[in-house]
């Protein structure tokens, strides 16, 4: 509870580190020209997100005796000014974000290399993360809202960054405008948060709003938060851009989009949710968003015939797990949403990349025409293979484990209909991605696709993320430990994050 | 409520609906883009009259949020209008009901 400030940076030492590593790739992207070198914005991107990782472990050890940091923004003073609030829920989220983001990068050294404007891609890559950062680290809601905005305009023009095929530009125009009319909600949401308590910062909304008496402007609030954040989460009546926009950008980013963007979306309505409401008020509606979401999408992801496209609605799916969690408001729920928030990353940033190396190579995302592939790539065709199985909560998968406690939670808050409903779809799901596993290990047909595996990079990263799932699934104790510091911090430590700032 | 807040609030929601009627109804992508900075000027406008509330003085802090916001909308509208650019060199027109291509 001891107030932190870093007098040399003004910002958390994560954030510094990606938002100096974004702005510094295009000076070097412009020294790679004038001297012909080569790799070297690959090899910065991965230092500088190697270095994130690293700095988030310097944060967190500081983190460890008190309960919260505080970062004042330009040394201000909290009730106007901006600040950075710390606590484990931040370090969590930030480090599942740079933990793939490493992982990413070093997979699109060798992905893109074909590609034009890398530059431009790395840059837009490093910001994005810092976005993501800076929103699960921020302590009032402009300086959240300031990252938000961040993070939606790098992943705009990324979704849309092969421009010279129609389908990336119709989706990322899809994407901008959905997001952007949410971002407008989410500051008209702002403003009336400021008319009823005078200020944005987190800590003070959370003590002068919350229990307060259930009135038309809260409710008015609620509703709105739901839409703003729901968008960039992806919640089922709002979430008709992702089917296009994930699987249009390119590989890398659709794992980074699927795998950590999303839910950054869930951790702000999330945080949001519990500084301003008790969990009674809520829990009802998030249930039910939790019910539509899921079943929809997993009936819309049996129709698919994309591989791509039928992960993204694998994607939704998932954010329907999440939001059981949520719904419970227990400790014990709320610690299943972000180990499912960790694991999905590593699950679904796995299925987006080993499905890039695949269609790569076989240059279709077709499903049907994809038959025995699974002979010419093994390596690859095995990684996908984990990761499906972890999506779909086999056990010796990390993704069990996570399914395991939300279903778990949501017996123990008294909701065992929402389990059963959680269940079958978790049943349900398996069927598509069966279909998937089966249609690449069958025999190939005569004239079959002529491909090799996948290039040492890329089999390297998909290997790991296939090992790891194994690993977290078999020994999920220590990530099970940090995800419930996570969620006592945001639920049982809100004593601890206001009192950080209101003295 | 205060009078003045009242007149406010009233202009708010009927320049967020315009806004949000303006997504459904138009063709033009520009004019979608346009609909989208009506949104956040309702937003800003809104934050006006919040600020203007306080007792005795005008809020700054509303003020320095309204700039800010001001210049994050803008980035994203530069943004749009550069893919509808480029949308018009696949397409060759910028009405949103042609952009079909991608299924549900």
């Amino acid at each position: 509870m001891v107030i932190q400030e870093f007098s040399i940076t003004q910002l958390p030492l994560p954030l510094t580190i990606l938002l100096l590593g974004g702005l510094f790739t295009p000076i070097l992207g412009s020294i790679q020209k004038r001297f012909r070198l080569k790799r070297i914005r690959e090899f910065w991107a991965s230092i500088v997100v190697a270095l994130t990782l690293y700095s988030i472990y310097l944060v967190n050890q500081q983190l460890e005796s008190k309960q919260v940091l505080v970062v004042y923004l330009w040394g201000q003073s909290p009730p106007l000014g901006g600040s950075f609030e710390i606590d484990a829920l931040s370090i969590f989220m930030s480090g599942t974000i740079a933990f793939l983001g490493l992982l990413v990068v070093i997979y699109s050294s060798k992905y893109m290399e074909k590609e034009g404007r890398l530059t431009e891609f790395y840059t837009l890559v490093l910001l994005m993360m810092a976005g993501m950062t800076g929103i699960v680290m921020a302590g009032d809601f402009f300086t959240l809202f300031v990252f938000w905005e961040l993070m939606g305009l790098s992943s705009y023009v990324l979704v849309a960054f092969l421009k010279s095929r129609w389908g990336p530009v119709e989706a990322g125009f899809k994407y901008l405008l959905m997001s952007a009319t949410a971002s407008a909600f989410l500051l008209l949401t702002m403003s009336l948060l400021y008319g009823m308590a005078g200020t944005l910062n987190f800590a003070y909304l959370a003590s002068s709003l919350r229990g307060s008496a259930d009135v038309a402007w809260m409710t008015i609030t609620f509703s709105m938060l739901i839409i703003g954040f729901g968008v960039k989460s992806a919640i089922v009546p709002l979430h008709t851009w992702l089917p296009d926009a994930h699987p249009e950008a390119p590989s890398p980013i659709s794992a980074l989009l699927s795998g950590v963007v999303i839910e950054t979306g869930l951790y702000g309505l999330t945080r949001l949710l519990f500084i301003l409401f008790e969990p009674d008020l809520f829990k009802v509606t998030i249930a039910s968003l939790a019910v539509v979401t899921m079943s929809l999408a997993n009936i819309w992801a049996i129709l698919q015939q994309d591989i791509k496209r039928l992960l993204a609605y694998s994607s939704i799916a998932q954010i329907g797990y999440m939001l059981i969690g949520i719904s419970t408001g227990t400790t014990f729920g709320v610690m299943g949403t972000f180990l499912h928030v960790f694991n999905h990353s590593i699950m679904k940033g796995l299925a987006f990349l080993s499905a890039g190396s695949i269609v790569q190579k076989t240059g279709t995302r077709d499903i049907q025409r994809l038959k025995g592939v699974g002979r010419r790539m093994p390596y690859t065709t095995f990684a996908l293979l984990v990761a499906f199985l972890g999506l779909g909560g086999v056990p010796a998968t990390n993704g069990f484990i996570s399914k395991l406690i939300l279903f778990g939670s949501a017996i123990g808050a008294g909701m065992p209909l929402l389990t059963v409903i959680g269940v079958l779809n978790s049943a349900f799901s398996m069927a598509y991605y069966l279909r998937v596993i089966k249609t690449l290990v069958s025999k190939p047909e005569k004239e079959s696709l002529d491909v090799s595996e996948a290039p040492i990079i890329m089999v390297g990263v998909t290997t790991i993320m296939a090992i790891i799932i194994l690993v977290t699934g078999l020994f999920p104790n220590i990530l099970i430990e940090m995800a419930n510091g996570a969620s006592e911090s945001l639920i049982k430590g809100l004593d601890y994050y206001i009192r950080a700032l209101i003295p | 409520m205060n009078e003045s807040l009242l007149f406010y609030m009233v202009a708010v929601v009927l320049q967020f609906v315009i806004g949000l009627a303006c997504l459904m109804i138009k063709r033009d992508m520009v004019r979608l883009l346009i609909g989208i900075e009506i949104l956040f000027n309702a937003a800003n406008l809104s934050f006006m009259g919040f600020s203007l509330q306080t007792s005795g003085h005008i809020d700054p802090f509303a003020h320095s949020i309204i700039m800010m916001a001001i210049v994050l909308d803008g980035t994203v509208i530069a943004v749009g209008l550069a893919m509808t650019l480029n949308v018009y060199k696949h397409y060759k027109t910028i009405n949103i009901r042609k952009l079909r291509r991608l299924k549900w």
